[in-house]
């Protein structure tokens, strides 16, 4: 069944249960992929995906129901599931179907083949072998895969709305065991993009980041200057990232409620939201609620411009939407989120934050994220490894450290940032970038 | 959704290139989900999740293809997927399978996805509402109701044909505490592999206070000091500690790449004498329980540790074959669309032989960990991490301020000879577990335990 099939069954049902205003939101995945351990492919992997939610409006109440399932019995079941489910829902909210923008950006993503199950098989052989080759201490357990990804997600509505986007993706994993006078040591790298160029730059980077992990120390407890890399702030500005969400302010989940206008981080912190980044794989001309995107300023030289907003909240809090309505998966309800979001980089190269942060340490990994950090309250304590700074240079690797301390004060505290940026959380439609950050005084437990 | 003659023909399909064993995982699943935020309804979602996998090996090769298309077409087309990539021979396969039923141990009493709404509804303003109001400086309370009903049929190229049910209920509370410009939160979220009937044995009223109480003392709570020192780690989801500094180093996934500290350690000393730990997927609706594994095999109960030497890993077909050990009832995955891997279900420390009140007075000073949060590991270096969700300051052998903001790090293999108090109070806690086949249900469990020494972060 095509998706204009299950339009017109689900345009029919609603029609009989008297449902007027709806929407469709249908995402179709096909992907491929292949492993590798030792010196052979260990697995190869294939997906074929159809998903869709049909959400509809009854007494000013949006209701959801979703299904994997492509019968006609299913989706008819479906639009009665939703009907019913709206019947329950109790928010004052203004439940709002948009009619659509006046008009939407056109891009043009990328259109890339799905290789053949035995493409992938020799290129990742190939990753494997270039792993091997990096360094007599690469031991088995190395692991190399590649992937590729099509996603094509369509969104309409009962206004007649019909809006559509696709992205293709390529996936390659350099995952290295080093192991050397018994201690083992890994680490990985992982590119997502439109080719499969270069993938040696992956192997070297994971052989050589492993290797220079081994013999880390621990580090004595105490208070440090840091040195935090474009990555890692990437992953940490990506798990805070909700408290930029309106919806989260709205209910008090998130400390910057109404500190629009107000200085929420140092003046060279500036943050964008940017759904046409070359950063992303795919660019986004549409949101989840079917409005045309736009690139937002959310904080200027360290003062909020706004937060990020779907309509509904953008209605009751007053403000002007940001189409920042998203959905993780097509079952998922809509919640607010980034595209590209970074921190613009500063004008410090990465050597003069080294010696300014002298006797401190690079922090290249944190770790556990999503139990080590609370979004309500900005704390965190997170396991973290890296390396000593001394004499403005990077010395012996440390590990077995806690960083701790707080999101929202650490905006305040950024000390220097680096000129080059990071895409530390790379994605199709997600993405989060960031320059090293200096950050003095942090409260670290070590040995 | 899968007959055993449309089984037959396409297990037949998927091993056509050459392959020596494939298996069918079908899939019917489906899920509610209530949501309540500000006092009120806020959302009700209702999915179903329906589709095969596909798999076949070759020696330790596997090829995987999964569908949603369940028609004896769309099947068909999935194994050949499978048989273009293990092509390195021909096989003419004729089977015949056999119906295994495998006994229900895990009983359901109210079916909890169709279940009456208005009373779901109840249930949940229940929990919320007293979570509300317990303090005046609660300033939020989310709810939800997360409702799972999922059949699975599994049939494979050794003649199996069987099915099972999984059914799950979970309510999960999360309270913020505000004052002063500050906020704090504070969260309680059991689950059980069983209906409506869990909330016989957890009051809604009862977890939405526990929720709020957590908050409110987080809400008094001073930062946690850094540093290192010995630690009371109580009972229920204070088993993460196990969970991460060992269970993901005894699963296969890891053990059988040798890329876990654990390899090579069978009969050896591994944790302080007083730690039995277990793996066990038949306890009675418990929420990592089930009847078989989503490769056909009974779930068993499996002594990992005993009097801290290593007795066995956790292993599923592949690692059987990479390991040479028999499979144990532990492969899981997250729905269709992932290929299984081994992994824990009910995992614990059992009781040992330490009163609760002495291992508190043994610390002159130190932490107790009263409630804790998730964590992660490394299984080749054993390195992991885990939050501490609610901490009190102990010194002098008695229990003393509470502490917020801390997290607890370590090497697994050392923690594990550090555990030198095992206390009387077993209970469980409930997470959802993330690895290569997805996220899983996991309990994690212990009684209270003490650690001599372990490195503190805090501030």
């Amino acid at each position: 069944m095509d998706f204009s099939e299950i339009k017109e069954i689900l345009a029919d049902a609603a029609n009989k249960q008297g449902i007027s205003h709806y929407d469709v939101y249908y995402v179709k995945n096909n992907s491929a992929s292949a492993e590798t351990f030792k010196d052979a492919i260990s697995s190869v992997s294939s997906e074929n995906s159809i998903g869709l939610c049909f959400r509809c409006l009854k007494d000013g109440k949006f209701g959801y129901a979703s299904c994997e399932r492509i019968t006609e019995e299913e989706l008819c079941a479906l639009v009665s599931k939703a009907a019913e489910n709206a019947t329950y829902i109790e928010s004052e909210d203004e439940a709002i179907l948009f009619e659509g923008s006046p008009s939407y950006r056109e891009v043009n993503n990328k259109v890339l083949p799905m290789p053949s199950a035995t493409e992938l098989c020799d290129l990742a052989l190939q990753m494997q072998r270039q792993t091997y080759a990096e360094s007599e201490y690469v031991t088995d357990g190395t692991e190399c895969s590649v992937g590729a990804t099509e996603i094509s997600i369509d969104l309409c509505n009962s206004y007649g709305l019909t809006l559509h986007k696709e992205a293709y993706v390529y996936s390659a994993v350099s995952a290295a065991v080093v192991s050397k006078d018994g201690e083992a040591e890994d680490a990985y790298e992982y590119r997502l993009g439109t080719s499969f160029d270069n993938t040696k730059e992956l192997s070297e980077k994971a052989v050589s980041k492993a290797l220079s992990k081994l013999g880390a120390t621990e580090l004595p407890s105490g208070i440090y200057p840091i040195v935090l890399s474009g990555k890692q702030m990437s992953v940490l500005l990506d798990t805070f990232s909700g408290v930029f969400s309106g919806k989260s302010a709205k209910l008090g989940l998130s400390l910057l409620k109404g500190k629009e206008g107000e200085k929420i981080a140092a003046d060279i912190v500036t943050l964008v939201d940017d759904p046409y980044s070359e950063c992303l794989v795919a660019k986004t001309p549409f949101d989840a609620e079917g409005v045309s995107t736009e690139t937002t300023a959310i904080i200027k030289d360290g003062v909020l411009q706004t937060l990020l907003y779907d309509l509904s909240t953008a209605q009751a809090m007053e403000k002007k939407p940001t189409a920042n309505a998203s959905k993780a998966g097509y079952s998922s309800a809509i919640v607010i989120s980034p595209y590209y979001f970074g921190i613009e980089a500063g004008k410090m190269s990465f050597d003069e934050l080294l010696t300014r942060a002298d006797g401190g340490v690079y922090v290249t990994e944190l770790k556990g994220l999503h139990a080590g950090a609370n979004a309500v309250t900005g704390d965190f304590s997170i396991e973290s490894a890296g390396f000593r700074i001394k004499d403005g240079q990077l010395a012996e690797p440390v590990k077995s450290f806690t960083i701790a301390g707080n999101f929202y004060d650490l905006l305040k505290n950024i000390d220097c940032l680096s000129d080059q940026i990071t895409v530390g959380v790379p994605g199709v439609f997600h993405a989060v970038g960031a320059p090293d950050v200096l950050l003095k005084n942090v409260s670290i437990a070590g040995k | 959704m899968l007959n055993k003659i449309i089984a037959a023909e396409v297990l037949a399909k998927a091993m056509s290139g050459g392959a020596d064993f494939a298996e069918i995982f079908c899939e019917l699943t489906r899920t509610q989900s209530l949501s309540l935020v500000d006092s009120k309804i806020d959302r009700i979602t209702d999915n179903v999740i329906s589709g095969v996998g596909i798999r076949a090996f070759k020696g330790t090769q596997t090829a995987y293809a999964s569908t949603c298309d369940v028609t004896r077409g769309g099947l068909l087309a999935c194994a050949q997927r499978v048989a273009d990539v293990i092509a390195d021979g021909k096989a003419s396969v004729n089977l015949s399978l056999t119906e295994r039923i495998f006994p229900n141990i895990h009983p359901v009493e109210v079916e909890p996805v169709g279940a009456d709404m208005k009373r779901k509804i109840d249930l949940l303003k229940a929990g919320c509402f007293a979570a509300k109001g317990y303090d005046a400086h609660i300033s939020q309370v989310q709810g939800t109701l997360a409702l799972v009903d999922r059949t699975v049929w599994i049939a494979n190229s050794e003649e199996l044909f069987t099915s099972d049910r999984h059914v799950r209920t979970r309510m999960a509370v999360s309270s913020v505490a505000s004052d002063k410009g500050e906020n704090q939160s504070g969260s309680c979220s059991p689950g059980r592999g069983m209906g409506l009937e869990m909330f016989e044995i957890f009051k809604p009223e009862d977890i939405g206070a526990e929720a709020s109480r957590h908050a409110m003392v987080n809400l008094r709570a001073s930062y946690c000091p850094a540093g290192r020192m010995p630690v009371a780690i109580e009972n229920g989801f204070g088993g993460v500690i196990f969970h991460e500094a060992c269970g993901h180093s005894l699963e296969a996934t890891s053990v059988g790449t040798g890329t876990s500290q654990m390899c090579g350690k069978l009969g050896q000393k591994i944790a302080g004498d007083k730690v039995t730990a277990i793996d066990d997927g038949t306890m009675v609706g418990a929420w990592g329980s089930v009847n078989i594994d989503d490769e056909g095999n009974p779930t068993k109960r499996n002594v990992l540790i005993e009097n801290g030497v290593l007795k066995q890993y956790m292993i599923d077909r592949l690692g059987s074959r990479r390991m040479g050990m028999p499979m144990t009832g532990n492969s899981r995955r997250q729905d269709y669309h992932y290929e299984p891997t081994s992994r824990m279900t009910n995992t614990y420390i059992d009781n040992g032989p330490d009163k609760n009140e002495d291992i508190i007075r043994s610390i002159e000073y130190g932490l107790y960990a009263k409630k804790m949060g998730g964590g992660s590991v490394n299984p080749l270096t054993g390195d992991f991490n885990f939050a501490v969700s609610e901490g009190y300051i102990i010194r002098n052998g008695e229990i003393c301020e509470p502490v917020r903001g801390a997290s607890l790090i370590g090497n697994g293999s050392q923690i594990l000879m550090d555990i030198d108090m095992v206390g009387q109070n077993l209970a469980t806690g409930q997470g959802m577990c993330g690895s290569s086949s997805g996220s899983v249900p996991t309990d994690v469990g212990q009684p209270l335990i003490r650690v001599s020494s372990i490195t503190v972060g805090g501030r």
